[in-house]
């Protein structure tokens, strides 16, 4: 018995030894790239891309942009080559100094970029991020389920939208829109402002149908909600099932988030993450990339290939026209998410 | 006397060894991880590292009045999805262990091919059947029953019913394994003896069938609990325990409470199995 139990530990003990021991040469034909599952499509620009360079891309996923940065500082900013998350982690992400500077005499078609997309709170100098896509949380209705006008936030707490709203099931956005109907900041601390906050969500209820984080288009288009408030891409696509459905924006400050590239400051294969940079950023790629997830096109000569499609849509045309007044979800504290949580899940006991 | 010994402790060693690899396991992929979360339950301020003192913080912070009504939640959910998979489990088993073995093969395979589908795929089914404009509202205003389509999706019944359906098959099974291997003799003497087939159900089968019964209450039971993801899926709204936990590591990211929030809920479904032994209740090999 003893023995069994000593030779299995002993090769347990290989086994991690043998895992420990990866090749780590910088001009390997590899890239590992970590983001959420499917946020790069396969088909598209995975392959082409291997097709082109030769270069075999591994793609990790995580679950959380929390569990990102989990990772990577575990990983001491080393293993990928190029990370895919949110802003606000993205940030975080760049303070720990776990980034490091783009490579421009690689990514020599930086100058896609659009600009009114640039210099924001997670790189403010433009030298670690490539924005992926960029979107804002809005309101989707059906005009013929309902009787009133929709103008804005504020129109949600109309008695005549009773049991016929769906929201995102989400402390930190929909907190942060109650927030934002009332002039207040999406990322406050202060208690009394949270406090009306709240008592302004439970006010909301009798109008709540369904809370869900995603796919919220599909209540919509299937007749079980008549309004909803969600994310670009599922907004982007009850419009395009139903061209008859009406869209309204924040009256005020609009909710706005930014998913973007970055290379760990310990990334094994930087030249090969800088030259996928360089692939990401080409118009045709740039297109290709805004039609699968169906948000804002950070770059500008893409939106030429996409035409029409993408300049008549009135809710891509509608955030690029409202960034000048915009407010990004930042990460808090535990102690600051632990109140938002616990505004969230009162309200939704009560529910 | 002394070789017979000798031969059943070879074979306890036998037994023994044959049993390491899974022992070994047992402890590396369910014990240690197990130790872990309780490890980090009695920290604060992040994961559980050797340096750190042990603190009941967490387990305080769990005593809140939200916290409690969210634990009630939970087990409210459970108990109502419970008491219809065996209202409408119980009857299904029985019929199939009475039944002929032609529809008893074909009713085992209602119950098991499910099974092989992904609960995901099968939930996303049932969500198309209730949408406002799916087939069900589509039977109703064709049956002049309504004029209005019914927003089924979203409602307390439409998460119950997907717990239930994703759940009963482990009611139908115990009882359905109860029945079939009780004594029919015994029932027919009840009959004979003149009692009512109510009577001779009640005092009969019933008491016979009872193992099975409580094997299947505890079986949909003690995932239910757990079980968040379909109420999320059916944009019910509801605050669970497993949302809670997921909310306490995924957004609030306060690990020392997430761990003691799992480890109530582990030591709630033990609680529940022990209750169960102890009233006499068998392993729960289904089948």
């Amino acid at each position: 018995m003893k023995k069994v139990f000593c030779l299995l530990l002993a090769l347990l003990a290989l086994g991690t030894c043998a895992l420990a021991e990866t090749v780590n040469a910088t001009d390997e034909a590899v890239l590992n790239i970590f983001t959420w599952e499917g946020y790069i499509d396969y088909s598209t620009v995975i392959k082409p891309f291997e097709e082109e360079t030769g270069i075999k891309i591994n793609y990790a996923t995580f679950s959380s942009n929390e569990e990102m940065f989990e990772k990577l500082s575990a990983a001491n900013g080393g293993d990928y080559d190029i990370v895919l998350a949110s802003d606000y982690m993205i940030n975080a992400a760049r303070e720990a100094g776990l980034m490091q500077k783009l490579d421009k005499s690689i990514i020599t078609n930086y100058d896609n970029l659009d600009m009114t997309f640039m210099g924001q709170f997670f790189d403010p100098d433009n030298e670690y991020v490539v924005p992926y896509v960029a979107g804002a949380p809005l309101i989707v209705y059906d005009p013929s389920a309902v009787d009133i006008e929709i103008t804005g936030l504020e129109s949600l707490w109309d008695p005549a939208l009773a049991d016929s709203i769906g929201l995102i099931d989400d402390a930190r956005v929909t907190l942060g829109m109650v927030l934002l109907s009332m002039g207040e900041s999406m990322n406050t601390t202060d208690e009394a402002v949270l406090a009306a906050a709240a008592e302004k969500l439970d006010a909301l209820a009798p109008n709540i149908h369904v809370l869900e984080y995603e796919n919220l288009h599909n209540y919509l288009l299937s007749g079980d909600v008549s309004v909803i408030y969600t994310f670009t891409p599922f907004a982007a696509l009850a419009l395009e099932s139903n061209p008859d459905l009406q869209i309204a924006f924040p009256e005020g400050t609009m909710g706005f988030g930014v998913d973007a590239c970055f290379i760990p400051v310990n990334a094994p294969h930087a030249r090969n993450a800088n030259l996928f940079l360089e692939f990401l950023l080409r118009p045709e790629i740039g297109a290709i990339i805004t039609q699968w997830q169906y948000y804002c096109c950070t770059n500008i000569p893409a939106r030429d290939i996409l035409g029409e499609w993408y300049t008549g849509n009135p809710i891509f045309t509608g955030i690029t026209e409202r960034l000048d007044d915009i407010e990004y979800v930042l990460n808090l504290s535990t102690e600051e998410e632990q109140k938002f949580q616990d505004v969230w899940t009162s309200f939704k006991l009560d529910l | 006397m002394v070789r017979k010994d000798s031969i059943r402790r070879q074979e306890s060693r036998r037994g023994a060894l044959m049993a390491a690899p899974m022992a070994c396991f047992a402890v590396l992929l369910v014990a240690l991880p197990l130790i872990y979360v309780l490890c980090t339950s009695l920290v604060s301020g992040g994961k559980f590292t050797f340096s750190s003192a042990f603190t009941l913080d967490a387990y305080r912070a769990l005593l809140r009045e939200d916290y409690l009504r969210v634990f009630a939640n939970s087990l409210q959910l459970a108990f109502f999805t419970t008491v219809i998979s065996l209202v409408v489990g119980y009857p299904f088993g029985y019929c199939m262990a009475r039944a002929g073995r032609r529809w008893k093969a074909l009713l085992m395979m209602l119950v098991i091919i499910p099974f092989w589908t992904s609960a995901l795929v099968r939930i996303f089914g049932w969500k198309i059947l209730l949408q406002a404009n799916g087939p069900i509202n589509g039977v109703l205003r064709a049956l002049g029953l309504i004029d209005q389509n019914i927003r089924f999706l979203g409602s307390y019944g439409s998460v119950l019913l997907a717990m239930v359906y994703c759940l009963i098959s482990f009611m139908i099974l115990p009882c359905y394994n109860a029945v079939d291997k009780m004594d029919f003799t015994l029932v027919e003497a009840a009959r004979d003896l003149g009692s009512k087939p109510w009577r001779a159900f009640l005092t009969v089968t019933l008491p016979l069938t009872m193992p099975g019964i409580l094997a299947g209450c505890v079986l949909v039971f003690v995932p239910s609990v757990g079980l968040f993801y379909l109420s999320d899926i059916m944009g019910g709204g509801l605050v669970l325990v497993g949302n809670l936990i997921r909310d306490q590591l995924l957004k609030v990211r306060d690990w020392n409470v997430g761990s003691a929030m799992s480890m109530v809920l582990i030591v709630l479904s033990a609680g529940i199995y022990l209750l169960y032994r102890k009233a006499g209740g068998d392993n729960l090999g289904v089948f």
